[in-house]
């Protein structure tokens, strides 16, 4: 059953600019979606239309079966979808314990509940509880940013390019995270660069061009299409990229 | 030696005094985004209305809750009003609206109660001496009571949900207001708290010394250079800062006199912006 069902979506940071133009595409439960394709596609406005952080022009978002035009963020968040930004996604200056804390802040009843169940399985994040954010590794403050995203209990996972900046190694150990993660029932939808790694850990993936999805599959017969894997998989050149998909 | 040590000593009562509205002025600044001059008048509204409740047989505590309660209603009125809504086309004209709307809030001050210097009717204390060292206990007294109002600044700030929402909202607004966190409840709180607090700081300066419609004004600059020198938007910065300002304009009255002693202030500021802008714990530390 789908999670998510996102149908000809369309807007941009402002009216006049449309960014994404006409996207459609679903999450089934329990499922990694990659959204790969090039810079300027729209892949992360693509996320933060679903998410509720900037409002669609037109199209429609159903999560869980529920039309979400018109609702913002926090609300949209309490329908069980949690997005993780590429930046500035901790409160540097606030401790570990506060970053999870604030993480729960629309539903504070199981915030205890839930902060001891992220510390078992982070133990990273409960040795340093009383560390500031600021203080983390790259790699740790991505952990500390998908662990504010679980303290709503989300069923799906929006990540924005959660690699990115983080060396291969610790970009390797993410990875295991979020597979660990998906394992555990939460489905997730991630845009990211490493393309090659997201299709290796997803079931299918969509390929974003101009604001459209052109291509959609199974992440592994994509990771195989020749044509994809030139334009998005470290094949050839950059010109290609219009209109070639 | 005597001279240096007992400045050093004033110094920390007026830094403690200072600290008050100066941790009120960077909260703001940290959630709100601009610089608000208007604490100038809300300083001496507050000063008044302290003044005012004290005359009327309130203790010490309650004129303080007094204060705070008016500065703090008055306050976030203007900032409703007159500034946030200009915060929208950057921080100068709201910060320059603010300048006006704390000039008016003087004036009306000066209309209720004219322009007369005027005291706290307290009990006069012998100082007590440690050497050559005197304190008076009345400035003991008003110094604990800032170092108290402090702490529970603090403690608000560490431990209450609305404190945390105001840290968070202060260090990353985006995600705050993705977590639920509203931005405009927010603002609202940093703005009716912060001003209560530059209203109690008012009447702490008005206890230490008298008052008048330009007790506000006189202070700006020092609660400014605090701010500043700390780092803006944050609040160890602000009481770190005003003790800093408070002993140094203590030890340049014995250099160049009192008239200049607000010059201390100038230099703290241009010296800060010109060697470490962000000041000594840096911005949002809050």
């Amino acid at each position: 059953m789908s999670l998510l069902v996102v149908n000809d979506l369309r807007g941009g940071y402002v009216a006049a600019d449309e960014i994404v133009k006409g996207a459609t595409l679903h999450v089934d439960e329990g499922e990694i979606v990659s959204l790969i394709g090039p810079n300027g596609a729209g892949k992360s406005t693509l996320l933060k239309l679903i998410a509720g952080l900037l409002r669609p022009k037109a199209g429609q978002v159903r999560l869980r079966d529920r039309d979400t035009a018109g609702l913002g963020a926090p609300e949209i968040s309490r329908l069980g979808l949690s997005f993780v930004p590429q930046e500035r996604n901790v409160f540097g200056g606030m401790t570990i314990a506060e970053n999870l804390e604030m993480g729960g802040f629309v539903d504070g009843r199981h915030a205890k509940q839930r902060i001891a169940e992220l510390y078992e399985r982070f133990p990273m994040l409960a040795d340093k509880r009383r560390a500031a954010a600021r203080t983390l590794s790259g790699g740790q403050r991505q952990i500390l940013a998908m662990a504010i995203a679980l303290m709503n209990a989300p069923k799906l996972l929006l990540l924005d390019e959660p690699t990115a900046g983080l060396s291969p190694r610790a970009a390797e150990e993410l990875f295991g995270t979020i597979v660990a993660l998906n394992t555990s029932g939460v489905a997730i939808l991630m845009v990211e660069q490493n393309a090659l790694e997201a299709l290796a850990v997803s079931a299918r993936a969509c390929v974003l061009v101009q604001g459209r999805v052109e291509r959609e599959g199974h992440a592994g017969e994509l990771a195989s299409d020749p044509t994809v894997r030139d334009l998005f998989l470290g094949g050839k050149a950059q010109p290609m990229l219009a209109g070639s998909v | 030696m005597e001279l240096v040590l007992q400045a050093l000593l004033n110094g920390l009562v007026s830094g403690a005094l200072l600290a008050v509205p100066a941790i009120g002025f960077t909260a703001m600044f940290a959630v709100l985004r601009f610089p608000n001059f208007s604490v100038s008048g809300v300083a001496t509204l507050g000063a008044f209305a302290g003044y005012t409740a004290y005359a009327a047989g309130f203790q010490i505590v309650g004129s303080l809750a007094v204060a705070f309660l008016v500065a703090g209603i008055v306050g976030l009125f203007l900032d409703k009003v007159a500034h946030l809504p200009l915060v929208k086309q950057g921080a100068l004209p709201a910060a320059i609206a603010s300048i006006a709307s704390g000039l008016v809030l003087e004036n009306v001050v000066r209309l209720g109660f004219g322009n007369d210097m005027r005291g706290y009717d307290r009990p006069i204390a012998r100082d007590v001496r440690f050497g050559e060292l005197r304190v008076n206990p009345q400035q003991t007294e008003t110094m604990g009571v800032a170092l108290a109002i402090m702490l529970l600044v603090f403690a608000a700030l560490a431990f209450t949900r609305i404190g945390k929402a105001m840290r968070a909202s202060a260090d990353n607004p985006e995600l705050a207001a993705l977590k639920g966190i509203r931005p405009e409840r927010v603002a609202m709180m940093a703005s009716f708290v912060g001003m209560g607090l530059v209203g109690m700081g008012g009447m702490l300066l008005g206890l230490d010394s008298s008052i008048d419609p330009l007790t506000g004004a006189r202070i700006l600059l020092s609660i400014f250079a605090a701010a500043v020198l700390g780092g803006l938007g944050s609040a160890p910065g602000a009481v770190l800062g005003a003790f800093l300002i408070g002993m140094a304009e203590e030890l340049a009255v014995l250099v160049v006199g009192s008239p200049y002693r607000a010059a201390v202030g100038f230099f703290a500021i241009l010296i800060v912006l010109s060697v470490r802008p962000r000041g000594l714990l840096g911005e949002r530390a809050f």
